[in-house]
């Protein structure tokens, strides 16, 4: 089957029902997009489908065939992060750094929708992505610097 | 010659073997591939790159950025101008207790100064080169930048990096004073943190080995189970597939992809044997430790005074039976293990907190020696003491044995839940008295559980730098009572003065293996410990967080860090908001007190805000020390509120992340930290800010309820009435 991620035709010759997420690894060869629990339950997988965060380990690939998939490896414009990961960085959110992928494609996916998210919705998005090393505050605190970058821009 | 045979050679120097006569291996090393490399951690090649070899494991905590500012701090660069590279498994760096190994919070204690002085020592013999080369004393030199300047001339470290090689190494190099620091004790960003946002950084998981297969192991329903029989015709007919066999503790599904190899393991049918902790009852545990009231033949680890006698003269007794589940590490990366056997040679990549246990490890599934297996550590998604284990190293070399490709084998959450290495269950009997003036009279603790360093000591087997007959012994005075299992036991004493103390332990064996989660013993003593001196504050009708400090010595690094917590812990407070205090001497170094605000809402536990004030002696990366009490609150409340391993015949009953739940944002809550401002030498941060957040959060409950909650976790004991 073909798929388009982040912008890239890739050839996958996978059975429909293989989840998304180890087409995304082993035939893409996007490593960055994790395995942390196979049943949608922490987040670690989590790519953006025309914009949508969805959690790849669930999501068969046949499902996505003609859909526009954006992975983590998708975010920075040619080697030019984006304002979430720059704000990620400014506020040294990762730890061991595993669930970030998935982090950043939730927050990704939030700020597409709300431009100036509550911290409600902040926390009705972000609780799908667990994070064992306990870097919320640092996410919350990066998303609302994101926020102040984009919509301070003109 | 290799860096790697290179460095090999760097340790075998260490340990003070003579080299004959010719060039030094610095010398020829620096001849002839132009990098200068005095020590087993710092090089600097002839491009002016500077690069630090961190010989410990990247699970999060920081140490990549530790080392790279320790060295760039001593060697005036900036810190983007170090390289770091992950060490791999070599002599060199057995340095914790004669192994390769990250944990208990070590790496910043022990690395502090051996890697300053490796920095500090390629300085002063760069320094020395570009010297000889102008005519001027050393002394003369300044560096900055990485150039060695003298007045208006300029070498840079790149142009040294043969002549310095040949200098002689200074055993004891000039250590830049505190006043000089640029790096250290700043703010500064994590240097790995750019691969962690953009997707390219490799976790074990990430490895990618030329030829490599997958694996996908299938593990039975009872902790430990082997398969007596295995129907995998089904499974064999899937493209890709390429084997499906029957291991010690497993079956393992291998094929080309992981998908493939998931989608096999589907069709397989398996029957397990009963595993060897058949039978095995979590309530039994609990029933059986409730009804032990024995006294006499405990492990003893302290008695002070006459503890006995002075509680039964008290005017005012108390006792509390207070208990903790099983608990798993759960880290984000399931473990994962990638192994390479070619005859009597064998590569490793794997997330792990020892290579020194998985090289003795692997050795003896493959029957090689020790140093014919070579671990390249990766990052690892968390660890929290999980990974200083071998037995997925152990299954992956099983596996790769038969393969003969390279083979990366992976578990699923589910087999890193119910094969876990866990937290042991505990409990502990407190009786403690009062006298009239309110004072402790006495304090009496009772531990039970499985013993934590006897079976550790287990688990580390041959990778121990001690004879086999030493360790033997050891463990048998422990398996009789005699030496007290200090795992198990620490946090007890936590610095309170109290004149009469009896501290005992009864080990709990099972066949279900406990291990280091992480901040350890404490993990479970300092509940039961600052819950149990909570109760006797308040029936000393003493606030208890003056209580505390009566107890602590005058003078102290613990009252100081309490009395820095005062603020927090007087501040006004909103109605229906409880308050909890408690505090820990942790490893008997780093001093952490918190303050928790505690709401209920709709029967569920809300920890709104949590204060930390911390003294880990000097921060050297203070916004990672405060990342380290961050993530300990969070991970020590996902424990407090809601985790627990339970058995019921054997069978662990939690398999993924919706019956072993971890703390989401929406009930994260604040948390403010303090870091005590201090000129001693730095401690840990990865495990002291876990102990105190279960009792503070208990004490808070008590609080606001009136309810004493004594058992783990605490959300589940108060639904049950
Ligand atoms: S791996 Fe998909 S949600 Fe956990
Ligand atoms: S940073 Fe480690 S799990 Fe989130």
């Amino acid at each position: 089957m073909k798929l388009e991620i982040n912008g890239v035709s890739v050839e996958a010759a996978v059975p429909a029902e293989t989840p998304l997420l180890w087409v995304v690894r082993e035939e893409a060869g996007l490593t960055g997009t994790k395995y942390g629990c196979g049943r949608a339950l922490c987040g670690a997988c989590t790519v953006l489908v025309d914009g949508e965060a969805r959690r790849s380990c669930v999501v068969a690939a046949g499902d996505v065939a003609g859909k526009k998939v954006t992975t983590v490896e998708g975010l920075a414009d040619n080697g030019v992060l984006s304002a979430l990961q720059e704000a990620w960085l400014a506020e040294n959110v990762p730890q061991c750094g595993y669930c970030q992928s998935g982090q950043l494609m939730s927050a990704t996916a939030l700020l597409a929708k709300k431009r100036e998210p509550t911290d409600a919705d902040v926390d009705a998005v972000m609780s799908a992505n667990l994070c064992r090393c306990g870097t919320y505050p640092r996410i919350r605190a990066a998303i609302k610097r994101a926020v102040t970058a984009l919509v301070g821009k003109p | 010659m290799r860096r790697r045979e290179f460095l090999g050679g760097l340790g075998i120097l260490s340990l003070g073997f003579e080299i004959g006569c010719g060039p030094s291996p610095i010398v020829k090393h620096a001849r002839e591939s132009g990098t200068f490399a005095p020590n087993a951690w710092v090089s600097i090649r002839r491009d002016g790159g500077v690069v630090v070899e961190v010989d410990k494991v990247e699970l999060g905590q920081g140490v990549t950025t530790l080392y790279a500012t320790l060295v760039a701090e001593e060697l005036d660069v900036p810190i983007d101008a170090v390289e770091t590279h992950y060490a791999d498994s070599l002599p060199a760096y057995r340095t914790s207790s004669g192994m390769q190994l990250t944990g208990g919070s070590t790496s910043t204690r022990d690395g502090y100064l051996p890697i300053r002085k490796a920095a500090a020592a390629a300085r002063e013999m760069l320094v020395g080169a570009a010297a000889t080369t102008w005519g001027v004393p050393p002394a003369e030199c300044r560096t900055e930048g990485g150039f060695v300047i003298h007045g208006g001339d300029r070498l840079a470290y790149g142009a040294l990096t043969v002549s310095a090689a040949s200098r002689p190494v200074p055993s004891s190099p000039n250590l830049k004073p505190r006043s000089a620091f640029r790096l250290i004790g700043k703010h500064g960003r994590r240097v790995e943190a750019r691969a962690k946002v953009d997707g390219t950084a490799k976790f074990g998981i990430d490895v990618r080995v030329p030829n490599m297969v997958r694996a996908w192991v299938l593990h039975g329903p009872v902790f430990g189970a082997n398969a007596i029989s295995v129907r995998s015709d089904k499974a064999l007919a899937l493209p890709g597939v390429l084997d499906v066999f029957a291991f010690p503790g497993g079956v393992a599904v291998v094929a080309e992809k992981t998908w493939q190899a998931i989608a096999a393991a589907r069709v397989i049918e398996v029957t397990w044997d009963r595993g060897v902790v058949a039978g095995l009852d979590t309530e039994k545990l609990r029933a059986a430790a409730r009804a032990d009231t024995s006294r006499g033949d405990e492990q003893l680890q302290t008695t002070k005074g006459n503890a006995d006698k002075a509680i039964a003269n008290a005017a005012t007794k108390i006792e509390a039976f207070y208990e903790a589940p099983y608990l798993c590490h759960a880290s984000m990366e399931p473990l994962n293990c990638t192994v390479h056997v070619r005859g009597k040679k064998v590569e490793v990549w794997a997330p792990v907190q020892s290579p020194s246990v998985v090289q003795a490890a692997v050795a003896e599934v493959v029957g090689v020696s020790p140093e014919d297996v070579l671990v390249h550590t990766t990052l690892a998604g968390g660890g929290f003491g999980r990974r200083t284990h071998a037995d997925f190293a152990v299954q992956a070399a099983q596996i790769a044995k038969r393969v003969g490709r390279p083979v990366q084998m992976t578990w699923s959450r589910e087999s890193d839940m119910t094969q876990a290495q866990y937290r042991s269950i505990n409990f502990a009997r407190m009786r403690g008295a009062l006298r009239a003036d309110g004072n402790v009279a006495g304090i009496d603790v009772h531990l039970l559980g499985q013993p934590l360093l006897e079976e550790s000591i287990a688990a580390f087997g041959d990778a121990l730098p001690f004879p086999r007959a030493f360790v033997d012994t050891i463990r048998g005075l422990m398996a009789t009572n005699t030496l007290p299992d200090l795992g198990s036991l620490e946090g007890f004493d936590n610095t309170y003065e109290v004149e009469h103390r009896r501290i005992a332990f009864t080990p709990i064996r099972t066949k279900l293996p406990s291990y280091f989660w992480r901040a350890v013993g404490p993990s479970f003593t300092c509940f039961a410990l600052e819950s149990f001196i909570d109760e006797l504050a308040h029936a000393a009708r003493v606030d208890p967080f003056e209580f505390r400090r009566r107890l602590l010595p005058v003078g102290s690094r613990a009252r100081r860090v309490l009395d820095m917590i005062a603020p927090a812990w007087s501040a006004p407070k909103a109605p229906g908001v409880g308050r909890g205090i408690a505090r820990i001497t942790y490893a008997g170094e780093t001093e952490v007190a918190e303050v928790v605000d505690v709401e209920l809402v709709a029967g569920r536990i809300k920890v709104r805000r949590v204060h930390v004030v911390v003294d880990c002696g000097l921060a050297v990366n203070p916004d990672i020390v405060r990342a380290q009490m961050e993530g300990a609150v969070i991970f020590g409340l996902s424990a407090a509120l809601d985790q627990e391993i339970t058995l019921a015949n054997g069978v662990v009953q939690q398999r993924n992340f919706d019956t072993y739940p971890v703390l989401r944002m929406f009930e994260c809550p604040e948390i403010t930290v303090t870091i005590v401002d201090s000129g001693e030498a730095p401690t840990g941060v990865g495990e002291p800010g876990l102990p105190p957040i279960a009792p503070a959060v208990a004490n808070a409950l008590f609080a606001l309820t009136g309810r004493r909650l004594r058992r783990l976790p605490l959300q589940k004991e108060l639904d049950v009435s």
